[in-house]
């Protein structure tokens, strides 16, 4: 029965993981072409001392991706399970509701783990031959952010397509805001360092609002 | 599941209502305040602060409320005085010149949120000596490691080992003991000369690391041995009166000099909390140390940087929201702070 959730949750959503993968890719490309020429052009030495002296990690172009990726597979898989109320099909089927939802969620949170750590993997393998390990670690460190804010979209979004009321649903949307808003509200490197774990575990607990939307939801509360 | 995404919505608008409140009650109740531009005065032997309340005039102010003209600061107004045939001949019976006010004087200052950043491990290595005079931008950067401090070419990012092993054995020839912990240098052509990086070892010993003709040389400071040293800076002042200025265990600011002394200005300087601005000229330093409460200044001797007045002006009360942030004005990192 799992897989065949799984192949469910693949159905729904596997034109929309192929356009992220696309953008993922298009956007990772162009931020190296760029740099590339950089280096052409300037020697690598000009991203040491950019690296070093500015609050840059030379690929911001990156930062507002998997945020943006989170939300837009989260409508993908659940826009169509609140249509029409197909919810409650969905939830009539023989298999435990809780890990139904888990399994659908962990679907989506390791698909777009899949494609953040190939993004993360290139980022690596062409920045290796320019800078040291040390630079590395601070560029990855800082991507490290932007990734979470990727499962957080994810996950908020996720809670807001399957709340039942709009009521909850304005007040969710502010958490929401709050967080990602936390999530972004410095560009320099490595600010989060001493924070990010606390910040997983946030992003971690706001998975139980799906759960609460879902047990809204069966309890009849509706607009 | 369910109780606890109760739980989390809760706790969560909880935290939002703490963290926006007194954000907006700031933007709402917060009033600009300007505080005025103060030196001391050589002439005067007084502090004196700028007053721009009538905008077509320059008057500066003293701390009994005498008001002077641009003549209170002759250091900091030499040229515009001289254009008006107003520049004494000489001052505390020293003669004095355009030239020589220019080469003495001086302009630094620190911001705890660079005190704070999280820097990565490299530093990059400027020629002190270039073939050519002019200083260069560099080709080379040390990479600190815990067990010892390695040199790459940047352009190629390879390990320059001949060099690096030279770097480490001078190093340890000198009894430097690794990881660095301290490293202060300005990597940048757009200054007089190149004193290469003032840098703390585990123990706290200061160094200067600096490259002549593509070697590193090393120098150690004994007089710095002890004092425990927690903020180094590197001045490069073009009349090389201090290689640096750094805080130790005694929470004051201290001078190191070219010979190896180092003055204690008995000035209290905290550098992860407190703004600190040096405005320096033939006769007197001026000291500036603020952070959100005021400012307080000291003057100092320039000859042997020995304190000879004081003055401090607290900003005006802004009542603040108890709730919590996550940014700092002395910091960049983002992190949970409860606010009084």
């Amino acid at each position: 029965m799992t897989r065949m959730i799984l192949y469910k949750e693949w159905l729904k959503t596997r034109w929309t993981l192929a356009g992220i993968a696309a953008v993922v890719a298009a956007l990772t490309f162009y931020c190296f072409l760029n740099l590339g020429k950089v280096v052409e052009i300037r020697g690598a030495a000009l991203l040491w001392e950019t690296l070093v002296a500015k609050d840059t990690v030379l690929t911001e172009i990156l930062r507002y991706m998997p945020a943006f990726a989170g939300a837009l597979l989260a409508l993908a898989q659940f826009v169509p399970e609140i249509q029409h109320k197909r919810l409650k099909l969905t939830l009539h089927l023989p298999y435990p509701q809780g890990r139904m939802l888990l399994v659908m969620v962990a679907f989506s949170l390791l698909s777009l783990t899949v494609l953040f750590a190939l993004q993360a993997g290139v980022c690596a393998l062409c920045l290796t031959r320019w800078i040291p390990a040390e630079l590395l670690a601070r560029i990855l460190r800082t991507m490290a952010v932007w990734y979470l804010s990727g499962w957080a979209g994810y996950l908020f979004v996720s809670a807001l397509c399957l709340e039942p009321t709009w009521r909850m649903r304005v007040l969710e949307l502010l958490v929401a805001a709050g967080f990602l808003r936390l999530l972004f509200l410095t560009p320099v490197p490595e600010a989060y360092n001493g924070f990010f774990w606390v910040l997983l575990l946030y992003v971690m607990a706001s998975g139980s609002l799906l759960f609460l939307g879902v047990a809204r939801f069966k309890e009849g509360y509706q607009d | 599941m369910k109780t606890i995404g109760k739980i989390f919505l809760s706790l969560s608008l909880a935290l939002l209502f703490c963290w926006v409140a007194p954000w907006l009650y700031r933007l709402i109740t917060l009033k600009a305040y300007a505080t005025p531009f103060t030196l001391y005065s050589c002439t005067l032997h007084d502090f004196t602060s700028l007053d721009r309340s009538d905008e077509r005039e320059f008057r500066f102010i003293d701390r009994s409320g005498g008001v002077h003209g641009d003549e209170a600061q002759p250091m900091f107004y030499a040229s515009i005085l001289a254009s008006r045939g107003a520049l004494p001949d000489s001052i505390e019976g020293r003669k004095i010149s355009l030239e020589e006010i220019d080469y003495h004087s001086v302009i630094a200052s620190s911001d705890p949120k660079d005190v704070n950043r999280t820097v990565p491990p490299v530093y990059l290595l400027m020629e002190s000596v270039p073939e050519r005079l002019e200083l260069k931008d560099p080709e080379d950067a040390m990479v600190s490691r815990k067990s010892g401090i390695d040199i790459y070419d940047m352009a190629t990012n390879t390990l320059r080992a001949d060099k690096t092993a030279a770097l480490n054995a001078a190093l340890k020839a000198r009894g430097f003991v690794f990881p660095a912990r301290l490293f202060a240098g300005k990597p940048s052509h757009r200054k007089e000369y190149d004193e290469g990086y003032l840098v703390t070892d585990a123990e706290g010993k200061l160094f200067q690391l600096k490259q002549v003709n593509d070697s590193v040389t090393v120098r150690h400071f004994p007089a710095a041995d002890g004092i425990g040293i927690d903020f180094l800076m590197i001045t490069e002042f073009e009349n090389h009166a201090t290689l640096g200025y750094l805080t130790g265990a005694d929470g004051c600011l201290q001078f190191l000099c070219p010979d190896g002394r180092i003055i204690n200005t008995t000035v209290p300087f905290n550098p992860r909390k407190e703004d600190l601005l040096i405005v320096g000229d033939m006769f007197y330093y001026t000291v500036k140390v603020s952070d959100d409460k005021g400012e307080r200044f000291w003057a100092l001797r320039s000859s042997d940087f020995a304190p000879v007045d004081s003055m401090s002006r607290a900003y005006p009360h802004q009542r603040n929201l108890p709730g919590i942030s996550f940014t700092s004005s002395t910091d960049s990192r983002v992190k949970l702070r409860l606010q009084q």
